[in-house]
């Protein structure tokens, strides 16, 4: 069911991340994300602690969701970080 | 109920919407499936508790899921005891394919010793897969023409995991002794109803009281008082025979109903221990068991449980006095072979007391009361 994701949660703990983001072949893994702004089938927007991250692409859907995490999958075409937010 | 996983559905096609919607409540989403009219999520119960709090608007319900989801669903969960089971059966499979036990019924050491040879010669040993029927059937007659000299027959079975060999070596058979001098004695007191001689001199009559070990037919052929020649007396002597048979009936007879409630359990035996897997639920109960798997003192049974009830019945006098008669007529029946039977029955003492009845039977019988003595000849 839930992925555990050990290598990440290992990673953040030995870099200290506050949050950090996975892409993969199809699929983009968010932890730690504050809030989802919009949710579309081309357009993804998430607020991070210090940033917001605008994730673009072809049928975007959320595959598993949690209070810190994301899985989204599909044509995942660019993704943009706005530190101004 | 608080940790079970469901599946939610909701009857609304704006899958986009719904997840923001969730994700606003903080609902944990562990799959979902967008279908044309509906959008399926898998969910914590708790958190459907909370969409039928919040997310009012919604028509929701938990749904079942079937398909070919469901046995996804299913392999996913079950997936190590399924590989687990299989790998099981398939090691099971093998094992009881296997040959792990060779018992040649032969008490003749060297037969022993020559069969082992034989058989590793043609490929039968332990540890090795099972031939099939056709196989064995050409080992064995090659065996047998192989050592033509020693063996008379030979039989190769399986026996759960043991390969039994049968063998008869092969003897000169001697012929049956033929006594040259005997006489045909009585076996038990009796009265002679009938004697039919084919050799010998009879010594007693018909109505003669005879004790046991008395001469019936003499083998002495005798001419004026003097022995003239010695032969082996032979014939049929039929005599009176009496027994007295005491035998105590119960008034209540217990028997057993089958009430058609089976259960079916399995048990292991070991050392001669019994463990049943699963614990009865029938009282009483008769047990048939079948053998799936056995391998020396181990085995694996189904056990089959018949549940029956006791019923009591209540004899009359009479139906206990005749229940005593029929019991003393099947005694005396065992003892008697083909051609001897029962002249008479005549009851000598009854006692009924509140719980049974008892009773003294004196019988007479007519039975063979010939036996045959070997007298060595003096030289």
């Amino acid at each position: 069911m839930k992925k555990l994701h050990f290598r990440e949660y290992f990673e953040n703990y030995l870099y200290d991340l506050q949050d950090f983001i996975s892409i993969y072949e199809g699929h983009l893994h968010v932890f730690n994300y504050q809030k989802l702004i919009k949710l579309s089938e081309n357009e993804i927007i998430l607020q991070m602690i210090n940033k917001e991250i605008n994730i673009k692409g072809q049928y975007l859907k959320i595959k598993q969701m949690t209070k810190q995490e994301l899985l989204i999958m599909g044509n995942i075409m660019k993704v943009e970080f706005n530190y101004d937010k | 109920m608080t940790n079970k996983i469901v599946w939610v559905k909701f009857y609304d096609n704006n899958y986009y919407k719904i997840l923001l919607k969730l994700n606003s409540i903080d609902v944990n989403i562990y799959n979902n499936i967008q279908k044309d009219n509906s959008v399926l999520v898998q969910i914590n119960y708790e958190d459907y508790k909370k969409i039928k709090k919040y997310l009012i608007s919604y028509k929701t319900e938990i749904v079942e899921v079937s398909g070919i989801l469901k046995i996804k669903q299913m392999l996913k969960k079950y997936f190590v005891f399924l590989v687990t089971i299989i790998i099981s059966i398939m090691l099971l499979l093998i094992v009881n394919k296997m040959v792990f036990k060779i018992d040649i019924k032969s008490n003749n050491h060297s037969i022993q010793t020559l069969l082992k040879k034989e058989l590793e010669k043609n490929g039968l040993t332990i540890f090795k897969l099972k031939k099939s029927h056709s196989k064995i059937e050409k080992i064995v007659d090659k065996i047998l023409e192989d050592n033509k000299d020693v063996l008379e027959w030979l039989e190769i079975k399986y026996d759960g995991l043991i390969m039994v060999v049968n063998v008869t070596e092969k003897t000169i058979i001697k012929e049956e002794e033929k006594h040259d001098y005997c006489h045909i004695v009585a076996n038990r007191d009796a009265k002679i109803l009938s004697l039919n001689i084919y050799r010998g001199v009879a010594l007693k009559e018909v109505n003669d009281y005879v004790l046991k070990g008395d001469t019936i037919l003499s083998g002495d052929i005798t001419f004026n008082e003097e022995v003239k020649n010695q032969v082996c007396a032979s014939g049929e002597v039929y005599g009176e025979v009496w027994y007295k048979v005491k035998v105590t009936v119960p008034f209540v007879e217990t028997s057993i109903k089958y009430t058609g409630k089976n259960r079916y359990n399995i048990n292991i035996k070991y050392n001669d221990h019994t463990y049943p897997i699963l614990k009865s639920r029938i009282d009483k109960r008769k047990e048939e068991e079948i053998n799936i798997y056995k391998l020396n003192d181990f085995e694996i049974n189904i056990v089959k449980e018949k549940e029956y009830e006791e019923i009591n019945k209540t004899l009359s006098e009479k139906e206990a006095y005749d229940k005593a008669l029929d019991l003393v007529t099947n005694k005396i029946n065992l003892k008697l072979n083909k051609d001897e039977s029962i002249l008479l029955k005549k009851v000598l003492k009854k006692e009924v007391n509140n719980s049974k009845i008892y009773l003294e039977v004196f019988v007479i019988t007519k039975e063979n009361i010939g036996m045959v003595k070997v007298i060595e000849k003096e030289l």
